[in-house]
């Protein structure tokens, strides 16, 4: 059974998305191209407010609205297409636990690197995130969210955490990404599945957005197997193709291109 | 009325400020216990002073405007008359708990021998009371607490803070009101609130924090509003299953309109009148004072009552309104019309006539409904005289249309799209009052011109509010 047409995945407005929803979102667009399934972005300013749980991306198909990359991947497998098939049950527990990994520390670092950084925040984080809004109501929605945001890393307990520890634990989790990577072209050898979507979302997005500094790239271009794996996926999936989705891709503003 | 009393001989209490009198020649006057009104009629008197008693931190100034009138009296009669309005205004000022008037005999020096002096013995209000209510809104119930400052500052100013909790929405708010001393029409008021409301009809949930600043004054007969309000507005789905319409209306806006509001009001009440008119035009531009909402608005309540043999009144009642969006921005669903209901069309469901998407109602940015009613006492009258009274019987026609207008069309299209598929109902029913301020109807409906997506209530509709078509 074939999906309806046409899923959009919707993520905020150019000039507004964040590092980690930015993030998010390539990873679901990755997953949807690796199944073959027509995917158009749309971009809305209230994205975040239309989501169900929330968060962004979503997906609506039909009738259907569904969040997160970790509910659509189950969506997509109820109509019928899943790349983690061909796994077995360790390997799937593997994947997993790396996808959790891949949560847990990335996503946790750029959230932090986004809200809990002084300097990011002012800079960057701040006029974005309330751009679409007049005054008063951009500045009442970003501490909104900053509160929030520092509430959860209070209760993570990554509030006590400094910039450099942050990286340091970012630089782990490449280490165990680089490790488990190895020479392979995906994760789990001649397939892609979900994880290597959620990897190269995570990865290509921090490569290529500009940043007050560029540590947080660095790190990940200590390990030239992940650099090649994004170049790889990149190629495969979003150069060629839909063309509209290469450009949404590509061209983030102030972004320098993967390929030097 | 206040009391009256007629004494020759005792000094009168001295208390308050005196005023200067208006001097004149007269007669002498001889208060007799048995004077007939005739004689009091045409003895010419003079209010020489005016006293009060009981004002604590009401300053003089607004006092004196309320009770200039009072010694421009010139017999008896035109004496008690005028106390008597002075006292209402007192009241009206909404500073005092009681207002005593007593008139007596001048009595001192300078007593001229038709003087009167007038004393008004006031209580003022404490500083602080709070109050617990209940209310009922447009099909809604709530809980309201309340902590009121009256007269803070002495001239009649007023903060209030409020708490409610209802069956559908739960808000607060603070509001300071100043009238102008002399004038209580005119005066402004500056509101802080937040109020949160479900609306099942749509799916939606909305929260909004805002601030007005609003001036009311009459001129001639006609009574006037110019408000400025900014709101910060939360737009959230009430349900997963709300549809995809109506999600892409969620999250936030900030609107920052000006409104202007004239009410003609000639009805001898506003719960069943029995004769009067009353007519409301409202208009609100938003968008020039900032934010991201840019619209105007109008819309128009007109209302006709007219007192018929046997105890009967006909009403004639005709709403409308129009939204038209500036700029490329379509119209949010916070600002449309909607119409249907107990207190709109009868027979249809609340706010479930018009677009709509998956069962959710979006409202329309133009409308228009008119009713036709008869009220008459219940049959056989019982309870005359008593209980009966709250009751009415009520035989009644409503119509109405909702719908959005492509406004690159002229107005002609816009009357032809109005004109067509009207959806109109007819029934009768119960009517009861609830003091001055809501009342609750029972009717049976016949709804017509059903179009596909309405949702109808034939049978029986129960309908509570203050606000009916």
């Amino acid at each position: 059974m074939s999906l309806v047409a046409e899923a959009f995945v919707t993520q905020l407005a150019e000039e507004q998305i964040l590092l980690s929803d930015n993030a998010s979102s390539l990873a679901v667009q990755a997953f949807l191209q690796m199944c073959n399934l027509p995917v158009r972005v749309v971009c809305r300013a209230n994205a975040e407010y239309m989501s169900p749980s929330g968060k962004v991306p979503f997906i609506h198909v039909g009738n259907q609205v569904v969040s997160e990359l970790g509910p659509i991947v189950q969506f997509v497998k109820a109509k019928g297409h899943s790349l983690s098939d061909g796994l077995d049950e360790v390997q799937k527990a593997e994947m997993k636990a790396y996808m959790e990994l891949v949560n847990n520390m990335l996503l946790t670092a750029e959230l932090y690197l986004q809200w809990c950084d002084d300097v990011t925040v002012e800079e960057i984080t701040h006029p974005r995130y309330g751009s679409p809004y007049p005054w008063p109501l951009n500045r009442i929605l970003s501490y909104q969210k900053q509160w929030e945001v520092r509430r959860k890393m209070k209760a993570i307990g990554w509030a006590g955490k400094t910039l450099e520890q942050v990286l340091e634990d970012v630089d782990q989790c490449c280490q165990a990404l680089s490790q488990r990577l190895g020479t392979q072209p995906y994760f789990f050898n001649k397939q892609p599945t979900e994880l290597d979507a959620l990897v190269f979302g995570h990865l290509f997005t921090i490569l290529t957005t500009q940043l007050t500094t560029d540590e947080l790239s660095e790190k990940v271009k200590n390990y030239s197997n992940l650099t090649a794996f994004c170049r790889r996926i990149e190629q495969q999936y979003f150069e060629g193709h839909d063309k509209d989705s290469s450009t949404t891709v590509a061209a983030r503003s102030a972004k320098r291109s993967l390929l030097r | 009325m206040g009391t009256v009393h007629a004494r020759s001989l005792e000094p009168l209490p001295m208390g308050g400020p005196d005023f200067g009198a208006l001097g004149e020649e007269a007669e002498l006057v001889e208060v007799e216990p048995e004077a007939k009104q005739e004689i009091l009629e045409n003895k010419d008197v003079v209010v020489q002073h005016v006293h009060f008693e009981g004002l604590g931190r009401t300053k003089d100034d607004i006092i004196m405007y309320e009770i200039s009138d009072v010694f421009k009296a010139k017999n008896l009669i035109d004496v008690m008359r005028k106390s008597h309005e002075a006292r209402e205004k007192l009241l009206r000022l909404g500073i005092f708990r009681h207002v005593d008037v007593l008139i007596d005999t001048c009595q001192g020096d300078d007593a001229l021998p038709n003087g009167l002096d007038v004393t008004f013995e006031v209580t003022e209000l404490r500083r602080l009371t709070g109050s617990y209510n209940t209310m009922v809104g447009n099909n809604e119930g709530s809980m309201v607490l309340g902590l009121k400052f009256p007269n803070l500052f002495g001239r009649a100013e007023k903060v209030t803070f409020q708490f409610s909790y209802g069956t559908k929405e739960t808000s607060y708010g603070l509001s300071f009101f100043k009238p102008q001393p002399g004038n209580f029409e005119r005066n402004f008021s500056v509101n802080l609130y937040k109020v949160t409301g479900q609306f099942p009809w749509s799916s939606l949930r909305e929260t909004d924090r805002g601030i007005s600043t609003e001036f009311n004054f009459p001129i001639w007969k006609t009574n006037h509003t110019l408000k400025w309000e900014g709101v910060w507005r939360e737009l959230g789905c009430l349900a997963r299953t709300a549809s995809f319409s109506v999600r892409e209306e969620s999250g936030h806006s900030l609107k920052s309109s000006l409104s202007h509001a004239m009410v003609i009001d000639s009805r001898n009440s506003s719960i069943l009148p029995r004769r009067g008119a009353l007519l409301k035009i409202n208009q609100e531009l938003a968008g020039y004072t900032g934010g991201d909402v840019s619209f105007l608005k109008e819309d128009f309540e007109f209302q006709l009552n007219k007192q018929l043999i046997w105890d009967s009144v006909f009403s004639a009642s005709l709403w409308g309104g129009m939204l038209v969006p500036i700029g490329e921005k379509p119209s949010s669903i916070a600002d449309r019309f909607y119409l249907g209901g107990p207190t709109s069309v009868r027979g249809f469901s609340m706010y479930s006539i018009g677009p709509q998407s998956e069962g959710d109602y979006l409202g329309g940015e133009a409308y228009w409904a008119g009713g036709l009613h008869l009220y008459t006492p219940l049959p056989f009258r019982p309870g005359r005289g008593g209980f009966g009274d709250l009751f009415r019987t009520h035989f009644f026609l409503n119509a109405g249309n909702l719908c959005n207008l492509n406004y690159g069309d002229g107005p002609r299209a816009h009357l032809q799209k109005l004109a067509e598929y009207i959806r109109w109902s007819y029934g009768a029913g119960i009517v009861l009052r609830l003091g001055n301020i809501a009342r609750l109807e029972l009717n049976y409906c016949f709804p017509m011109g059903v179009q596909s997506g309405d949702r109808i209530c034939d049978g029986v509709q129960f309908g509570a509010g203050i606000r009916f078509l």
